[in-house]
């Protein structure tokens, strides 16, 4: 911990403290609720709650972090997730080759024909190979995958991308592109300098391909990724372009509220990016209501599947 | 039966955290379920002086008398600062504290240092547990002035690798580990020490990507529901447990996680 960190620290907790603030608790005092007592057992039933809802998961890989797909398949059963949608990015920091993401779409492709019912499929590409990722977008389209997944070879605003983005306009496709808003990623204030994939998308390149192409859609990925999800939702009020996904390992309280607060509820997009007991809790926790939790779910990325033809029934 | 290893009230200085009071965790327990939570008092992290923060815990507690059937609080001790030992006996036993909280890496201290294992002990021996938390928030999100253990670095977060050298220090006390994060692989030697302590993960931390794969290594009598609210959602932990089918965790077994296991380290 750092001396600037603790007098500043310092202040706010000081500003925050809650020693007289019992005085406001709502709390019925005449509840004499013992904890103990086998009459006051009664659950919730988070089982029976996830049943209410049928789900599209909108950002998932196969391949990646579970092995095959059987892995997804099993922890999409116990959750009752009905859709996934399946990518295999170019994850490594490697050349990312026509070679490489030709062969991570196929692997999709794989998964998609193993669970028609269950895998809608995005392919990759990397923009740095241009006309070979233009011309694998077309065959992968033709192999009824549905949406882009990009990864950190490039930055989203990097004029490398914007025939990709033309092409994805034309196809009324999303564009899901790895995202992050860390102290020290991606060039969000890097005194902080992590050393971390320089070329992450972080919410100012969102915002620049987004007033580029407002005809486009982007997907900023896993605002529960980890990163700085208020900054993100705050970043993106003004672009109703942009969606988030809901996913990642990072389940903290409020965020879900916070982003459909700030965006509108069909601009929130339910996901998990492989982590899936978080993905569903954060979403049931939250106060949204019931017609709303279903457009999350479900809805939203239907609607988006929907101007491609590609939705579900 | 619910019982929650991992609850706080209190402010956390970088996001505004909802449901932080008392009375604002014990709605949310009522509407998810929750009889008994354990909380400690999160401004105890940041005051130099952590006993102040007891005694906000302990003053609010006294609000209404439904608390005291509801919550369980935990110490925040930080055995560095001067009369660290006064706090903890003040907190056991004129505050009603039944367990303390650690924060080596806020309050910058070594896991090993004499005075940490010299609380520990003193913890093993009244009988109390002592709980560690791998970490707080994620680094990823973290604000410039918090603590600087970012993983991807070469100054990572803490994972369970970290805790063990107070473990094998003193083996005999009872630990809660909480918010489980970050590579939980052990080698065959440190994996047997956790099995043979007395010890309680709880079900918040991201890094149980399968449930049923930790139970099977680490044992059924290892986990107990943990929300690590209010800093993450409510229902996760507790969806890790009820989502566990037959053939890996009977009804037995999802009661011992439930609550079995919490309500036995904690004697009620």
């Amino acid at each position: 911990m750092t001396k600037g960190m603790l007098t500043s620290a310092g202040m706010m907790l000081g500003v925050g403290s809650f020693a007289n603030q019992e005085a406001a608790d709502a709390v019925q005092r005449s509840d004499d609720h013992d904890p103990f007592a086998a009459k006051n057992r009664a659950g919730y039933d988070i089982m029976k709650e996830l049943k209410k809802y049928k789900k599209i998961d909108a950002h998932c890989h196969v391949y990646l972090f579970d092995g095959g797909p059987e892995s997804n398949i099993a922890m999409a059963d116990r959750l009752q997730i009905d859709k996934m949608v399946v990518s295999r990015p170019i994850y490594e920091e490697t050349a990312g080759r026509p070679d490489e993401f030709i062969a991570f779409n196929n692997l999709v492709v794989k998964a998609m024909k193993a669970y028609p019912d269950r895998f809608i499929g995005q392919f990759t590409c990397n923009p740095i190979f241009q006309q070979e990722s233009l011309e694998e977008i077309k065959r992968c389209v033709d192999l009824g995958m549905c949406g882009l997944k990009v990864y950190t070879q490039k930055k989203i605003s990097d004029p490398l991308f914007y025939p990709i983005i033309e092409k994805m306009i034309d196809l009324k496709m999303i564009i899901h592109m790895h995202a992050q808003c860390q102290l020290g990623v991606g060039g969000y204030r890097m005194k902080y300098d992590t050393g971390i994939r320089p070329q992450t998308s972080i919410p100012e390149d969102f915002i620049a391909a987004a007033k580029r192409y407002p005809e486009a859609m982007f997907q900023y990925a896993h605002i529960g990724g980890g990163g700085d999800w208020e900054y993100a939702c705050k970043s993106f009020v003004g672009y109703p372009n942009i969606y988030v996904d809901s996913s990642g390992s990072n389940n903290p309280e409020h965020m879900v509220d916070f982003a459909v607060q700030q965006l509108g509820v069909t601009r929130v997009l339910y996901g998990t990016d492989n982590c899936y007991y978080q993905s569903v809790g954060k979403l049931l926790a939250s106060n949204l209501p019931v017609a709303d939790l279903k457009k999350v779910f479900f809805d939203n990325y239907n609607a988006i599947l929907k101007k491609s033809g590609r939705h579900v029934n | 039966m619910l019982i929650d290893i991992n609850a706080y009230i209190g402010h956390w200085p970088f996001r505004q955290l909802q449901y932080n009071t008392c009375s604002g965790m014990l709605q949310h327990m009522n509407r998810f379920g929750t009889d008994v939570a354990v909380v400690s008092n999160i401004n105890g992290i940041f005051y130099q002086n952590v006993q102040t923060a007891n005694e906000e815990l302990a003053q609010q507690l006294k609000a209404n008398t439904l608390f005291a059937k509801r919550f369980i609080p935990f110490a925040v001790i930080n055995p560095i600062y001067a009369g660290w030992k006064n706090d903890l006996t003040t907190s056991i036993k004129k505050l009603g504290m039944r367990g303390i909280r650690l924060y080596p890496q806020y309050h910058d201290y070594e896991i090993t240092d004499p005075a940490c294992v010299e609380l520990v002990t003193m913890a093993r021996d009244q009988g109390i547990p002592v709980a560690f938390t791998m970490r707080m928030v994620d680094s990823r999100e973290r604000s410039w002035l918090d603590i600087d253990l970012v993983s991807g670095t070469a100054k990572p977060e803490w994972n369970l690798k970290n805790i063990l050298p107070i473990i094998k220090q003193v083996p005999d006390a009872q630990y809660m580990v909480l918010n489980f994060a970050n590579n939980p692989a052990l080698t065959d030697e440190e994996l047997a020490i956790v099995k043979k302590t007395n010890l309680l993960f709880d079900t918040s931390g991201r890094s149980i990507t399968k449930m049923a794969d930790f139970l099977t290594k680490f044992g059924n009598e290892k986990f107990a529901f943990g929300t690590h609210a209010p800093f993450l959602d409510y229902l996760t932990g507790l969806l890790r447990i009820d989502s566990l089918e037959e053939a890996e965790a009977g009804a037995p077994v999802r009661e011992q996680l439930r609550w079995g296991n919490a309500k036995k380290m904690l004697g009620l």
